[in-house]
């Protein structure tokens, strides 16, 4: 079953809309939150135990408590450029309930004192980018953007920006490089934005469905919000459940929820016929899971780490018996070279020459050493870079490499897939 | 004050400084490319890591601050490997082609690579294609393989010259340096992108092919260019000068100079000097050794008593303004020295940066010298004087770097009005030799093969040394003063024939025998 808070009224067409969103207690919440210091608000997500949506998982009442305390003048975007492979809960958010998010960036706005926002929107999301605008201006009218919200006093705007196609925007500085007009880079750290961020201000950069939940914290209360999930993994999450599941799509639970359940009981299981054998549980950056380990697998962030992978942006790859791992490794590693921003020499070569390993495997000029070799290039672009893009690349390489090196070694050996029994020429003609 | 610990031994450094700024105070090594003290952090080349004492991961050295009390390794195994697999990194798509990149002998991926690097390359796939030979403005042409990225020249552009022009293009492993559509790289400061890049990538269309650099010898010396007296090495053999690069002086030029002042080299060379001296009288050219024709000149001078002058340009050194005015002045018993300023409108020009418009290296110098002897005379008197014929006997030191002015053709002219013309001179120039009148042509040195002082706009004094010779019968203003004078020139014992430095002589073999230590290794190439 699913525990429903952020998608509870998704299926409603008129939750798009400004008095939809109210019929069904929308913008309620707005006025307690500005009637709260922003300092109990702040507190208030701290003990929540809200952790970032995204895919790092970092504390969010921790991350608004690095912002320098002075008047300074500062910004919270919204990070939607959601281009993690698997992922797709954000423009689901935004597409069906966008009043949804702008409540709860109305109220993160004023919990660290910004008086600016913006929605840094995927570049293919041309939907999303509509209804958000479109939303944003009901907003407006209806005077929760502007100027003296609801007499409050307080001042915020809000802006939707789109992105222009990279993946790399969506990690934080490169999104900020990229608000700014520059090329979309990650920025060197430190500083942090929390302390040097967009336009050189003071930064917060949260992702969509982190900041549509301060909404239901400010409505529930911490311990209201803590009901759900685990000690660690508080509150509920989205997930983007596809791959060879009966029936993918987005599904809301509490965190700490079994991952067989979610792929048997709301996905509808394997196809007929197939059996379970692998599953990435965060989108493709995240270390794939063996079927057993699946099948223990809880969705918190403390089970899936402890299991060597991630929870990451909660996007849950599934992956049967039909499929040759080495095919999928060429998938991700021709996205992580076509993505690298350059910037980084062993992320940039490092993308590169993975890229091409996999691909003279699967075209039939691997050698048995190619496959120690992915993992000593791997190894050594973890943890070498300004941002975590290099990992993201790695990390599959060593899961794929380790756990499923029989199905490498056969394709060196024969030229072609244990899986498929074809070689990757046979496939492409 | 800080302290920390790099590889065990202990510094203080100021606060705020980077871990890298402690290890070059050390002088201890560590390989880098992106850094460059003259511009800002990028921390893209990811090779500085270091071990910090505490932290599970590597960090990198140029964008860490140092905190009391650290202790900093790259001595680590984990680092070293680390370094050697990123260095990897670098050359796999590096075409290799030292055997014709200009870059060879001072290169950074040949440098690094000899003491940090993995020496079992493991990359067998195709490398990336890039741009070569990439036209990026009037003096520097790219080579876009062997470009690793490293932003320094880009960092130039939006830094140092604010011009902009260059750029980062594509992504990935396709990234690369490139100008913004509908420009070049076409600023004063250019080449010293040049100077920056750490390998073959972008290259001077002056000085590529023209030499490998282990063929040249270097020396410190002072741009003569201009007014600011930008410090520099000049780079020279057997065969001439070939070029000329900064050098570090925080009071002067920073890292950095124009692209002006590469030009200097050129005029010393031997195809553009005046190797011989030459006398023009009762209609033919006589050639004759330079010591001969001063001397020879000398009973000139003499005879000529009240109708002689002198005019100075403001391209010598200090010493030798002081010889040739103190001859005239107590010799001679002459105040007629005329001091040359070309292109007035322009003296106080600035550019903001380095550039100036005084084109002279040493007028501060010169009027020192001056003041000194207090003559005032102007050059308003000098042209009365020669056109009423009070003077008829000139003695003229004429720009060493005659591209500088604009109105020596002019000048000549005026100047040749006297009866009898002494030009010494280090460069040729047709005009002169083409004078009607009675003109003895005396060739000098150039900066570059005589020691000296300039005094720079900001009254800086700066010694320069002499780096190499290349008319070896030319004389010094100071030598030429002492032979119009009629006396003999004392051979003084020269001290710093036998080594150019100031190092014994024990430890320039140690130096040369350990740069060559990997020939020895390799054997006979």
């Amino acid at each position: 079953m699913e525990t429903k808070l952020l998608s509870q009224h998704y299926h409603l067409d008129e939750f798009r809309f400004l008095e939809g969103y109210r019929k069904h207690g929308g913008y309620e919440q707005l006025p307690r939150a500005l009637q709260m210091q922003p300092q109990q608000i702040i507190d208030e997500v701290k003990n929540a135990g809200l952790r970032g949506r995204g895919g790092a998982g970092f504390p969010t009442g921790m991350k608004w408590g690095f912002l320098p305390k002075n008047n300074e003048p500062r910004y919270l975007l919204c990070n939607a450029d959601e281009g993690e492979p698997g992922t797709f809960k954000d423009r689901m958010m935004m597409e069906r309930a966008p009043h949804q998010l702008i409540e709860g960036m109305i109220i993160s706005g004023y919990a660290i004192g910004s008086k600016k926002s913006y929605i840094y929107i995927r570049g293919e999301y041309h939907d999303s980018l509509r209804i958000v605008g479109q939303a944003i201006n009901e907003a407006y009218k209806a005077g929760f953007l502007g100027k003296n919200i609801l007499g409050s006093g307080f001042d915020h705007d809000m802006d939707v920006y789109s992105g222009a196609g990279a993946y790399i925007c969506g990690e934080e500085t490169g999104m900020i490089s990229s608000l700014e007009g520059l090329k979309g880079q990650p920025k060197l750290k430190p500083p942090f934005p929390a302390v040097q961020g967009y336009l050189r201000k003071p930064t917060i950069v949260n992702n969509v469905e982190t900041l549509a939940a301060v909404k239901y914290i400010i409505r529930d209360g911490a311990q209201g919000y803590r009901k759900f999930g685990t000690e660690k993994s508080a509150g509920t999450k989205l997930f983007s459940l596809s791959g060879n599941v009966v029936k993918p799509g987005n599904f809301e639970v509490p965190l700490g929820f079994p991952l067989k359940d979610l792929i048997e009981g709301l996905g509808g299981g394997m196809k007929p016929g197939r059996r379970l054998k692998a599953v990435i549980p965060g989108g493709s950056s995240a270390p794939v899971l063996t079927a057993d380990e699946a099948n223990k697998a809880t969705l918190d962030y403390e089970c899936l780490s402890g299991m060597g992978s991630m929870l990451g942006s909660g996007a849950v790859i599934v992956i049967d018996d039909s499929q040759c791992m080495v095919d999928l490794l060429g998938v991700l590693m021709h996205f992580y070279h076509h993505e690298s921003c350059g910037q980084c020499t062993p992320c940039r070569e490092g993308t590169g020459w993975l890229n091409k390993i996999v691909h003279s495997i699967l075209e039939g000029r691997g050698r048995l050493q190619d496959i120690d070799l992915l993992l000593k290039v791997a190894d050594n672009m973890k943890g070498r870079t300004i941002c975590a893009l290099s990992d993201a690349a790695a990390l599959p390489v060593i899961s794929f490499v380790s756990k499923f090196r029989d199905e490498f070694e056969f394709y060196v050996r024969e030229g072609r897939s244990k899986v498929r029994g074809t070689s990757y020429a046979e496939m492409h003609h | 004050m800080l302290k920390c610990t790099i590889n065990g031994k202990e510094v203080e450094v100021k606060e705020g400084s980077t871990i890298m700024e402690a290890f070059y105070k050390l002088n201890e090594h560590i390989a880098h490319y992106c850094y460059h003290p003259g511009l800002s952090v990028a921390g893209v080349c990811r090779l500085c890591i270091v071990d910090i004492e505490g932290n599970p991961r590597p960090q990198i050295a140029c964008n860490t601050v140092v905190t009391e009390g650290m202790k900093v390794t790259n001595k680590s195994e984990r680092i070293k490997d680390g370094a050697k697999w990123v260095l990897d990194f670098h050359l796999i798509n590096h075409p290799l082609d030292c055997p014709i990149c200009d870059q060879a002998g001072e290169c950074g991926l040949q440098d690094q690579y000899m003491e940090f690097g993995k020496y079992n390359p493991e990359m067998s796939e195709p490398k990336v294609k890039k741009h070569k030979v990439v036209d990026l403005g009037p003096s520097v042409v790219l080579d876009s393989e062997r470009c690793i990225l490293c932003s320094r020249c880009t960092r130039f552009t939006e830094e140092v010259t604010k011009t902009n022009e260059l750029g980062l293009f594509n992504r990935g492993d396709r990234t690369e340096i490139g100008c913004v559509e509908g420009r070049e790289l076409d600023n004063k400061y250019s080449l010293n992108t040049v100077d920056i890049c750490p390998v073959g990538a972008l290259t001077s269309k002056d000085f590529r092919f023209r030499q490998r650099v282990w063929y040249l010898k270097d020396s410190e010396s002072i741009c003569p260019g201009c007014s600011t007296g930008c410090n520099i090495k000049v780079y020279y053999n057997k065969e001439g000068m070939f070029r000329v690069k900064p050098v570090y002086n925080e009071q002067v030029n920073g890292h950095w100079m124009c692209d002006e002042g590469r030009d200097v080299y050129k005029f010393v060379n031997r195809e553009h000097r005046l190797l011989r001296a030459k006398k023009h009288a009762s209609g033919a050219w006589t050639e004759l050794a330079p010591g001969r024709a001063a001397k020879e000149a000398a009973a000139t001078l003499k005879a000529a008593g009240d109708s002689l002058a002198l005019v100075l340009t403001a391209q010598y050194s200090v010493e030798e303004y002081e010889a040739i005015v103190s001859t005239f002045v107590n010799e001679f018993k002459t105040r007629k020295i005329y001091f040359w300023i070309n292109n007035k409108e322009s003296f106080d020009d600035f550019d903001g940066l380095l550039l100036r418009g005084d084109k002279n290296p040493n007028t501060k110098g010169l009027l020192r010298v001056l003041e000194k002897h207090g003559i005032e005379a102007t050059w308003g008197e000098l042209e009365k004087g020669l056109s009423s014929g009070s003077i008829k006997t000139l003695v003229v030191a004429g720009p060493e770097n005659p591209a500088v002015f604009p109105d020596l053709r002019q000048k000549i002219e005026t100047l040749s009005a006297a009866k009898n013309l002494i030009w010494l001179q280090a460069g040729r120039n047709e005009q002169l030799e083409n004078l009607p009148g009675e003109v003895t042509l005396i060739p000098l040195k150039t900066f570059v093969e005589k020691s000296g002082t300039f005094i720079n706009q900001a009254g800086l004094e700066q010694r320069f040394k002499r780096a190499t010779t290349i008319v070896p019968e030319a004389l010094t203003l100071t030598e030429a003063a002492l032979l119009l004078s009629g006396k003999d020139l004392s051979i003084p014992v020269a001290k710093e024939v036998f080594v150019e430095t100031n190092r014994r002589d024990d430890q320039v073999m140690l130096e040369h025998r350990k740069k060559n230590e990997f020939v020895f290794r390799r054997g006979a190439l």
